[in-house]
Parts: C-alpha cells; sequence; structure tokens
C-alpha cells in the first residue's frame, strides 16, 4: 500500500495550483496539437491582419493584460507571469523555430502530411501561432507584474522583456502593412510603376529613370581548368592567379606570363586587340610554362561577353587555362526622380546604401547580368514598412538591456557559504 | 602572407602552446611553471602575426570564410582562456581553450581556403566586422560555457559539489549570450540597409535565433533556485550543438540550401 502512495500525491497534485513545470508544458502540448489541429482543417497560410486592425488588436491586448493583472486574483494570472510557464512557451517556440530550421520551407511538388501540418510554412502556420502566442502572453504578464518598481536591475529586465514584446509584436503584425516593390529602371524612360511579389503593378507616385549605371570589377583571374568536365581546380587550397602584364605567376606547377592584357577587347580573325565598342571583353596573352621552364602553349585567353566570343588556352589533353567570370565588387546606380513634370533630384544609390524618397526606402539590388558591366538597366527595390519605427525602439531597447547584461553578468560571482 | 604561409606559423603556434601546457603540469614553484606565460603569448603571437599578415594580403578583412572564421575563433578562444586562467586560476579551463584553439586551427591546415580576395558588394558595410566579431567572441564564451557543463555533469555524476561549477556557467554564458544577441541585433539592423528587411527567416537567421533561444532557456532555467544542476548542465551542453549547427552544419543541411549567408561557393 505504501509503495502507491507517491503515484497518488502525484496524479492528485496534477493541476492543482500554484502550477508548476507539468501544468505549463502541458499547456504548450495541448496548444501545439489544437494549432495542428487547426492547421490540418483549415488549411493553407495566415495572413496577419493589416492597419488598423492590428493596431487595435495590440491595443486590447495590452489593456487585457493591465485590467486582468490587476482585476483577477486568481493563481492562474500569477501562474501566466511564473518562470515554469516562460521556460515551457520558449521551448515550444523553440520547437516550432527547430522543424523551421529542419524543413525546407516553400512549396513542394507533392504535398504531402508535412505540408497539411503547415511544416512548410512554419511562420503563417496555426500550431506556431499558437506557440508566439504563448510566449507573449506570458511575456505581457510577466512585464506588467515587474512593472512597478524602478531599480537598475528592474530597468534592464523592463528594456529586455518589453523590447523582446515590441519587436516580435511589431515584426509579426506589422508584416502585412510591409510594401516590397521592384522596378526596372532605363535610361530616358522614366517609369512611374512598380511591381510586388506576385507581379502586380502599383503606380509609386513618383517617376524614376536612370541616368547611369556604375559597376566596378574585381581584377580578372585566371585558373587551371579539367578539359573533360570544364570545372576550376580552386577547391582545397588551389587558387587563381590575378591577371597582371608583365608579371608571372605559378599555379597547380604551371608557370604563366601574362604578357599583354586588354580590358576592353575584341575579337579580330584569331586574336584580340583593343576596341571601343560596346561589350568589350577581357583578355590576355599568356605563356604557359611547367616548373622545369620548358614551354608547353601561349595564346590568347579572354572571358567573353555578349558581344565578345571567349577562348581558352589548351594547354594538354588533360588542362587549359582560362579565365573565371567577371565578379562585381561595387555597382551602384545615378538615377532622377520626378516629383512632378518639372520638378526633379538626382540621387545616387548603392548596395548597402538606400536613399529615401517620398517615404520609400530605395536599394540598388541588381541589374543586367548578362550585359554585365555594359547593363543598360538597373534593378532597385522599394520598401516601406509603417512598422520600422517600433520594431526598431524594441531592438535599441534590447541593447541598452543587453548591455547590462554584459556588464553585470548574472549579479552572483560567489557561492553562499552554508 | 597568404595560407600558404599558414603551416609555418600553426607550427610555431602548436610548439609554444604545447610547450606551455608541458609547463603548466610542472610543481608550482618551478622555473619551468613560471616560464610557462612566456610560451602562451608567443604562441598566440604566432596566429596573430598570420591573421593580420592574412588581412593585410587579402585587401578585405578575413570574416567572410568559413576558415576565416575558425582562424579567429582560434584567437578568441585562447585569449578568453588565457585572460581567465590569469584571473581565475582555471589549469583546466586552459588546457581545454588552448587544445580547441589547436583543434580549430589544425582543422584550417587541412581545409584551406581557396585565395579568394573577392567581397561581393552585399558584405562590403561598415556593419561587417563588427557583425563577426561579436558573433565570434561569443561563440567562443558560449563554447568554454559548453565545457563548464560537461565538466560540471562529470562531477554531478561523481556525486561531487557542484555550485561553484554552475555560478561560472552562469556569467560565462550571460556574457556570451550578450554577444549573441549584439550579433543578431546588428544582423538584423545591417539586413535592413543591405536587402530591405530586418529579418527574412534565412537559415542562418534561424538557426543563430535557435542558439539564442537556447541560451534563454538556460539563462530562465537557472533562475529558480534549487533546481537540480543536472538539467541545466545538459541545456548549456545541447545549446552549443545547435550553435554549431548555425556555425558549420548550416552547409549541409537541405533546408539551407538557399541561404544568402552560405558563402562558399
Amino acid at each position: 500500500m505504501s509503495k502507491n502512495k507517491p503515484e497518488k500525491k502525484l496524479k492528485s497534485r496534477l493541476w492543482q495550483f500554484p502550477w508548476g513545470y507539468k501544468e505549463s508544458y502541458l499547456v504548450a502540448f495541448f496548444l501545439l496539437l489544437t494549432g495542428f489541429l487547426i492547421q490540418l482543417i483549415v488549411g493553407g497560410g495566415i495572413r496577419m491582419p493589416g492597419w488598423p486592425v492590428n493596431i487595435a488588436i495590440i491595443i486590447i491586448f495590452i489593456i487585457y493584460f493591465i485590467l486582468i493583472h490587476y482585476l483577477v486574483k486568481h493563481p492562474i494570472v500569477r501562474w501566466l507571469s511564473s518562470t515554469q510557464a516562460a521556460i515551457a512557451s520558449v521551448t515550444a517556440f523553440t520547437l516550432m523555430v527547430l522543424l523551421l530550421g529542419f524543413i525546407p520551407q516553400g512549396a513542394t511538388e507533392e504535398p504531402g502530411l508535412i505540408d497539411s501540418l503547415g511544416l512548410t510554412h512554419v511562420t503563417s502556420s496555426w500550431p506556431y501561432l499558437m506557440s508566439a502566442l504563448y510566449l507573449l502572453v506570458v511575456l505581457g504578464f510577466t512585464i506588467v507584474r515587474r512593472f512597478k518598481s524602478f531599480t537598475i536591475k528592474n530597468i534592464a529586465f523592463n528594456l529586455n522583456h518589453i523590447g523582446l514584446w515590441i519587436v516580435v509584436v511589431a515584426a509579426s503584425l506589422g508584416s502585412s502593412d510591409m510594401w516590397i516593390l521592384k522596378t526596372q529602371l532605363e535610361k530616358k524612360h522614366p517609369s512611374v510603376t512598380a511591381y510586388d511579389g506576385s507581379g502586380k503593378a502599383f503606380n509609386m507616385g513618383f517617376g524614376m529613370m536612370l541616368l547611369d549605371f556604375n559597376i566596378e570589377e574585381y581584377p580578372a583571374q585566371v585558373g587551371i581548368m579539367r578539359n573533360d568536365d570544364y570545372t576550376l581546380m580552386i577547391e582545397k587550397g588551389g587558387k587563381l592567379a590575378t591577371i597582371e602584364e608583365g608579371t608571372t605567376e605559378e599555379i597547380e606547377n604551371f608557370i604563366l606570363s601574362f604578357e599583354k592584357y586588354i580590358p576592353f577587347a575584341g575579337k579580330v580573325e584569331d586574336h584580340y586587340d583593343t576596341t571601343s565598342l560596346s561589350g568589350g571583353a577581357r583578355a590576355a596573352y599568356i605563356k604557359v610554362q611547367d616548373a622545369q621552364g620548358n614551354d608547353l602553349a601561349e595564346g590568347w585567353v579572354a572571358d567573353g561577353s555578349y558581344n565578345v566570343p571567349g577562348s581558352y588556352l589548351m594547354i594538354n589533353n588533360e588542362f587549359s587555362v582560362a579565365m573565371t567570370m567577371p565578379r562585381p565588387k561595387k555597382y551602384s546606380s545615378d538615377i532622377r526622380v520626378y516629383h512632378t513634370m518639372e520638378e526633379y533630384k538626382d540621387y545616387h544609390i548603392e548596395v548597402n546604401k538606400p536613399v529615401k524618397i517620398e517615404g520609400w526606402k530605395v536599394y540598388q539590388v541588381g541589374y543586367d547580368e548578362s550585359m554585365g558591366r555594359w547593363s543598360e538597366k538597373s534593378i532597385i527595390e522599394l520598401v516601406r514598412d509603417p512598422w520600422l519605427p517600433a520594431v526598431y525602439t524594441g531592438i535599441f531597447m534590447i541593447l541598452f538591456g543587453t548591455l547590462y547584461l554584459l556588464w553585470m553578468g548574472k549579479g552572483r560571482t560567489k557561492t553562499k557559504k552554508a | 602572407m597568404t595560407w600558404l604561409d599558414y603551416p609555418t606559423y600553426l607550427l610555431l603556434a602548436t610548439v609554444f602552446w604545447s610547450m606551455a601546457l608541458i609547463m603548466l603540469l610542472t610543481p608550482n614553484k618551478s622555473v619551468f611553471h613560471m616560464l610557462k606565460g612566456v610560451f602562451l603569448v608567443l604562441g598566440w603571437v604566432a596566429i596573430i602575426t598570420f591573421t593580420i599578415g592574412l588581412w593585410i594580403s587579402l585587401e578585405r578583412p578575413p570574416f567572410r570564410t568559413l576558415a576565416e572564421t575558425r582562424l579567429w575563433y582560434g584567437v578568441f578562444i585562447a585569449s578568453i582562456g588565457i585572460v581567465l586562467f590569469y584571473r581565475w586560476k582555471l589549469p583546466l579551463m586552459l588546457a581545454y581553450t588552448i587544445i580547441m584553439a589547436l583543434l580549430f586551427l589544425f582543422l584550417n591546415y587541412l581545409n584551406p581556403d581557396t585565395f579568394d580576395k573577392t567581397l561581393m558588394p552585399a558584405l562590403q558595410s561598415p556593419w561587417f566586422i563588427p557583425h563577426v566579431v561579436v558573433y565570434i567572441v561569443g561563440y567562443a564564451f558560449l563554447g568554454f560555457s559548453s565545457l563548464i557543463g560537461v565538466w560540471g555533469l562529470y562531477l554531478y555524476y561523481k556525486g561531487q559539489d557542484v555550485e561553484r561549477v554552475m555560478l561560472m556557467a552562469d556569467n560565462i554564458v550571460y556574457i556570451g549570450f550578450a554577444f549573441l544577441t549584439f550579433g543578431l541585433l546588428f544582423g538584423a539592423l545591417w539586413a535592413k540597409e543591405a536587402w530591405g528587411h530586418y529579418w527574412t527567416w534565412d537559415p542562418k537567421e534561424t538557426w543563430a535565433f535557435l542558439t539564442w533561444l537556447a541560451y534563454l532557456l538556460y539563462i530562465h532555467f537557472r533562475l529558480k533556485k534549487k533546481q537540480s544542476p543536472k538539467t541545466a548542465l545538459w541545456i548549456v551542453s545541447v545549446a552549443f550543438m545547435i550553435l554549431l549547427i548555425c556555425w558549420f552544419g548550416i552547409n549541409y543541411l537541405p533546408s539551407a540550401q538557399s541561404s544568402v549567408h552560405v558563402y562558399s561557393s
């Protein structure tokens, strides 16, 4: 009889207040289960409500935390701000993000159970929403409970927790108010249209035109290519040689002498010469010797462009010298923005250096790669995210809160003597 | 200086640091024991010389490829080990950090990088260095905490008191977690400037966030007093696995093949 006692005690304890780990984890389990069931039944992805429904939800959320905290004296409210609930909700959320980390996201060819459970679009699935809600509710009650005293330690606590709450809420509920449009600019043709991800056209309310597209490339490089599969021998410590007229480089036991280098070359019969035409390729006259200094081959190597054919130099049956495709170091566009027909302003946009135009952030994202440095087109992206200030507020709150963490550690360095 | 010169410097560091570790075993008052600091620093100088030389020869900060980040990890974890050794007198930790540093540096000997000087336009930003440096410092601290975790588990299963170990793990995790947070947030601020959005659930972002969540769990778990240290020690050991997936494993995950953070090709 005494053997059964502990079990009985355990059973009667479950769901009895105060709740601990078991209850917190069971709540997490039921929430996820519910989420998966709703997902199976409803299917598809959740789309967050836009303005002004999202702001209403947030305000109701906050009022609800405060009212319940002050008016309801039920042990469940106390539990909602407990460490155990925090840990269980973070665990449930982590579990969903783990699934996101392991399962490739996006549409699959043959939808199966994984799709039906929403796991190929985790961040818009019901179980993810459930776990995020659990986390945000627990976080919300924790914040309200700790908001009273303003010691330095509490301020750091508030910065971290409120910051996190703001970031998660503003980033997820604000996502549907975000606009991402793309457009391709050309010279002499002002355009007022940009397209969203699904190809739908929008009028930007102002005109844009490309004045100039600039590209700076890394120096031309050559490598040793295998003739049978046209692959370069650069894996596992191999290397490429940078072309500089008059220099010699040793790679893969071949000695390459760069006798001539033409940055803008056209092909004339069997050799290359400087050209002023559009689409000039990069060409080099290279002499190849073996390690003992015996001549093996010499000739032209060029990367080629849309206008000029490329060439590689056969050393023997096994290997050739080939030039790598040009790699951009920097690219940027000079653009003209027409606010009205007469009124315009010029901007310079570069990767990593977006500009602000009429409430949009405008990014340089690409160009016509088939034309390379001769591209006449510039691809730009326009982003409008009205929730960004809120997200940044949260981010900076966490940054400052974290500085405190870094400075203080856990705040206890010595063991207490018993 | 290029990766071709690497074996020389690696050999120097290995010899100096091995000498230092052997000297660590000599009696406290002996001359050898006193001298170990000199050898620790010499090994460190060998690696830092190579790193700076590589930086100069590449004409860009060496923070891009896996081998480059491993190099920095070696530098930072050895530095942390040496500083903490003199601060808290932890010979075992010193041995661990030096061996870990050598392990990572040796991995670079087996898998050297290609001699790629190029840095794609998206990486050319003032955010590049702080973003990578804070992560690597964070990784070094968290790697250290995971060893403390394993050591704590060993003591725990031997039935010894682990409270001192737990407090050390706590403080190291707090520091590492702070750096991880900086890395994540700097990354978000940079992404907004480079790609137009601060968070895109790119696989590397997802895994960095998972690492952050795992240590967040540890920190919250440790808030409750009178908790079995066993679970906490397991969390801190397992969290490092997630960190390693984020750092290396990501290149092999099917879910990460489209990641903008895979710069190997």
